[in-house]
């Protein structure tokens, strides 16, 4: 894993990992999202902000492999793509850690780590899990993004969700993954644990991949971020570099832009 | 296979070059150095990993069952009655361990207990009406057999309606196509006898025959059992498939989006059920020799009771087979030790609902200890 | 939407799978070369002569039906309606026949049958209270019904003609002299059907001519490895028993295997016949079958009311035709052998 991740590391800045360009989706009628474009460069972090129902979900599902947009294009390192399914953008290396199903709760953490990539030994009927290798692996993986479980055997249920969070993050990180997407990490933590997780992204964005954080906190996208895309009602309200944009203007942005100055007038008294 | 094998990397200790190390944040300890902490073992107290298996409850339950009829049923403990328990036991057992991994990936099968009596049927009335080698009817058997357990799989992954719906719907009509072909066929509702034909006598000896070991008289069914429950048990904790049906029981968007196949794994289940079914209906057949077309309606109840006794489930991504096959075993022993203690059978079937409840509830506060103590 | 091409694909390839392991499967059979020279179908063909079945009347074609509480799948009514059936085709009868065990589900169907304006009635009353009015109602809309296999008791009272059956107390009252003849002391009366009200009967005949002392078994009858299993443990339980009665022909082999399992030397007697009790009854693994004559029970009940309508007769004045009980033992097992493989007794 770790040959792949430096074999991909010294690429031109200039050609980002992924990139949306026009990207549209319909579902049947109904307009999910129009004309957004996007880019991921290795060892950055872009946040995708917006509210409920902006479209966030619906972009996450076309970059994990889950959706197929329906107009513009999408590169992966420069290559037109189409991605079939979420196996096939795994083994493009962009994987995806959704807000409430990145695990399996029953399921032992080390279980867990290596679902639908266990190494095998043996052959033929004979062809089982490396158990051992398994285990090692995910404690020390773990160990690595500064977790240290007593017990891999425990249900992943049984973590806190910031650690949960951080197990499929370095699940993700183990797993060769150059484009890393996020949905929602931080959204049911609590202050402690959010900051946690936005750790984990940091140095998993230190290791060189690129990150997509979608987020509808400002506060933590402004704190990792280096470029944010806003989104609202399925179109892009706005994409800007980290230098061009101050905190304050990003909750301001985030809690509504203009129309919040219209409600705070209706409020007034 | 599309599924691709993460390179078996060890250790990764190799690869610190641009990784910075975020310190152990929040609650958990320090980060200590990575190299010889991750190379230890995970040795966790024997109590702790027996309070953590999902049979424990059952185990429990069997012995004290045991122990129950061996104190007030003076006949139940020669090797001759623990023999018949053992056999009856093995005749729900062969079918509640793949029952119980189909309840673990998630869902349930209602059609077991009359596919079993369909496979017996197809093999006798083929062999039969084509006065065919008894060995030819149980391969067309086990092809019928799967291609029901397919339709199953398929239908459920295809549809996406519940399980529930799709096997009552397959065991209603299986219901009705045992009678009514058997009754097309042969004329009657039952199968005609078929002792006299070739390959009766080998197809006997694999699936209705009866070994003599240490003066025991041990069912050949036993043996099936118990080699269902290794190969069942291998599945599910060494095997990659082991892990995608505990994932697709227990989180089937989480499997989806790491690649696992869920259809395929669901399918796959399916015909481990209509597999168990075959083995099952071929030893109807063989032991009793003639069929009768309406047996077998509610033992699928049977089969998902052992599966919930051992440990499984409802809800999916939790059990064991060895936990279905104990199950079974406590199934075995209350309903002969009924008859050994010679009590009025009549309450049977409290006794069972009872027992039913009482293990499930044992399990649940099991695996609430069992969370508590990590 | 990918989604589900994703699974299509996946589902493919388990089809693929699937025609792979059938075309394995077939050769493996195909290599066991196929055929059986014994037994089977062309056996029984070998074995059979034609039973012609032509009218020989010359009444309109009447319409006959019979409704009764069997269960599915009980082969013991598959020989009532074969008796019936060949009644009808000598007497230009068309026969319908319907079953529910449920008792009002079986009123209903007698309901369609008036509703259909049949012109003679069938029906067993196994449940008497249930079937009472609808019964009464046949009977007022002018169809004759004849009463078949139990309700011997209230037959005449709902306005049937006759009744044509066993009882079934004396049917057990008749086993239990049997087992005095000889000379058993313990029997165990196999139930397989909790809550059946016939078969209730039929134990506690045995119980009042029985000098010995009658045990009752209840097993599960759809479930054949339970029954087999649930007889070995009682044998095993208690060695004092030195006969089982099964109440079904089904159910006698099981019991002579569970009996041989167990290593006890009780006999195995059962009620009805079927070609296993008989080829049991020839080889001694039975010792003796009570037959209620099933055959004769749908034959005579549909000559009857052909009887009845053409010429306004019927048997025994009205008194119910008893068609049983008929002990069976080892001599008679020649002759029935032929009988019951062509599925007549």
């Amino acid at each position: 894993m770790s040959d792949r991740k430096h074999e991909d590391l010294p690429m031109p800045e200039d050609l980002p990992l992924v990139e949306l360009s026009g990207v549209s989706k319909f579902y049947g009628n109904i307009k999910a999202l129009e004309d957004i474009s996007l880019t991921v460069h290795p060892g950055r972090i872009t946040c995708v902000l917006g509210d409920n129902g902006a479209g966030k979900s619906t972009l996450i599902k076309i970059v994990s492999g889950l959706h197929q947009h329906d107009a513009g294009t999408f590169r992966i390192q420069g290559e037109e793509t189409r991605l079939g399914s979420p196996r096939e953008a795994l083994d493009r290396g962009i994987a995806t850690v959704y807000q409430d199903l990145a695990v399996v709760p029953l399921m032992p953490v080390w279980r867990n780590f290596f679902l639908g990539s266990e190494p095998t030994v043996g052959w033929g009927p004979l062809r089982r899990m490396d158990v051992r290798t398994m285990r090692r692996t995910t404690r020390s993986e773990l160990l690595r993004m500064g977790i240290d479980l007593r017990d891999v055997d425990q249900p992943i249920g049984t973590l806190s969700g910031g650690e949960r969070q951080s197990v499929a993050i370095a699940r993700a990180v183990h797993f060769g993954a150059k484009v890393l997407v996020l949905d929602e990490p931080t959204a049911a933590l609590g202050v402690k644990q959010s900051g946690v997780v936005l750790k984990y992204v940091a140095a998993a964005r230190d290791a060189g991949l690129g990150v997509v954080l979608i987020t509808h906190n400002p506060h933590h996208a402004h704190l990792v971020g280096d470029r944010f895309v806003l989104l609202k009602r399925g179109t892009m309200a706005g994409s800007y570099e980290k230098a061009e944009l101050e905190l304050d203007e990003l909750v301001r942005q985030m809690a509504g832009g203009s129309e919040l100055e219209e409600l705070s007038h209706e409020l007034r008294r | 296979m599309t599924v691709t094998t993460g390179p078996g990397n060890t250790g990764g200790t190799e690869e610190g070059s641009g990784a910075r190390q975020p310190g152990g944040p929040s609650g958990t300890a320090p980060a200590p150095s990575a190299g010889s902490e991750a190379e230890r073992p995970a040795h966790r107290p024997l109590p702790v990993r027996l309070l953590r298996r999902p049979e424990l409850g059952a185990v429990v339950g069997a012995v004290a069952l045991f122990v129950f009829f061996s104190l007030i049923a003076d006949s139940f403990l020669r090797t001759s009655s623990l023999s018949t328990v053992l056999y009856f036991s093995s005749t729900i057992g062969i079918m509640a361990v793949p029952v119980a991994l189909l309840m673990i990936g998630g869902e349930f099968d209602l059609s077991t207990g009359v596919m079993v009596t369909s496979s017996a049927l197809v093999s006798s009335m083929f062999s039969y009406q084509m006065t065919a080698n008894t060995w030819v009817g149980v391969g067309v058997s086990l092809l019928v057999t799967l291609a029901i357990g397919f339709f199953n799989g398929f239908m459920l992954t295809r549809t996406k309606l519940p399980s529930f719906i799709i096997t009552l719907a397959t065991f209603l009509m299986l219901t009705g196509l045992n009678l009514g072909l058997t009754k097309l066929i042969s004329g009657t509702v039952a199968t005609k006898s078929i002792s006299d034909m070739e390959g009766f006598d080998s197809a006997r000896a694999v699936f209705a025959s009866s070994v003599t070991i240490g003066g025991a008289h041990l069912q050949i069914t036993v043996l099936w059992w118990l080699l269902l429950v290794a190969v069942a048990t291998w599945i599910l904790l060494r095997t990659r498939a082991g892990n995608w049906i505990f994932a697709v029981g227990g989180g089937v968007d989480a499997a989806r989006a790491v690649g696992v196949p869920v259809a395929r794994t669901k399918i796959g289940l399916y015909l481990g059920v209509a597999f168990a079914a075959w083995i099952s209906g071929q030893h109807l057949l063989f032991n009793y020799d003639t069929v009768q077309s309406s047996e077998g309606v509610g033992n699928e109840l049977i089969y998902i009771a052992a599966a919930v006794i051992g440990g499984c489930l409802l809800t999916g991504g939790y059990g064991s087979a060895i936990g279905a096959a104990v199950g079974a075993l406590i199934f075995g022993m209350a309903n002969k030790g009924i008859v050994y203690a010679q009590w009025n059978p009549d309450w049977f079937k409290f006794f069972l609902g009872a027992m039913l409840l009482l293990a499930t509830l044992l399990n649940a506060w099991i695996r609430k200890r069992a969370e508590a103590t990590r | 939407m990918h989604r589900s091409r994703e699974r299509s694909r996946t589902s493919r390839r388990s089809i693929r799978a699937m025609g792979v392991m059938a075309a394995a499967v077939l050769a493996v059979t195909a290599s066991l070369a196929g055929c059986s020279s014994t037994g089977g179908k062309r056996a029984e063909e070998a074995r059979q002569q034609a039973a012609s079945g032509k009218a020989n009347v010359t009444t309109p074609r009447w319409k006959f039906a019979m409704v009764t509480h069997s269960g599915d799948g009980d082969t013991y009514w598959d020989i009532v309606q074969e008796g019936a059936r060949q009644a009808a085709a000598k007497d230009n009868i068309e026969f319908l026949y319907s079953h529910d065990k449920e008792a009002g589900r079986q009123a209903q169907l007698v309901q369609t049958a008036i509703d259909k304006k049949v012109d003679g009635l069938i029906v067993t009353l196994a449940k008497p209270d249930a079937m009472k009015s609808v019964v009464k109602r046949a009977v007022k809309a002018g169809i004759p019904v004849i009463t078949i296999n139990s309700g011997q008791e209230v037959s005449r009272a709902f306005g049937a003609l006759t009744h044509i059956g066993q009882d079934e107390t004396v049917a057990g009252e008749a086993v239990g002299r049997e087992l005095n003849e000889r000379g058993k002391k313990k029997a165990l009366c196999i139930l397989h059907e909790q809550g059946n009200v016939g078969h209730e009967q039929r134990c506690d005949g045995v119980k009042k001519t029985f000098d010995g002392k009658v045990e009752n078994l209840y097993v599960d009858g759809t479930n054949m490895p339970g029954v087999k299993s649930s007889v070995e443990a009682k044998l095993q339980s208690d060695k004092k028993v030195d006969t089982v009665v099964t109440l079904g022909a089904p159910f006698a082999a099981t019991a002579a295997e569970a009996k041989k399992e167990a290593g006890s030397d009780a006999e195995v007697d059962t009620f009805d016949l079927n070609a296993k009790v008989a080829s049991g009854l020839k080889d001694g693994t039975i010792g003796f079958a009570v037959d209620q004559q099933p055959y004769l029970q749908g034959y005579e009940a549909v000559d009857l009311l052909w009887l009845h309508r053409y010429n306004a007769d019927m048997l025994g004045g009205g008194k119910p035709v008893l068609t049983g009980p008929q002990i069976l033992t080892k001599k008679d097992a020649g002759k029935l052998e032929k009988l019951t493989e062509r599925g007549t007794r």
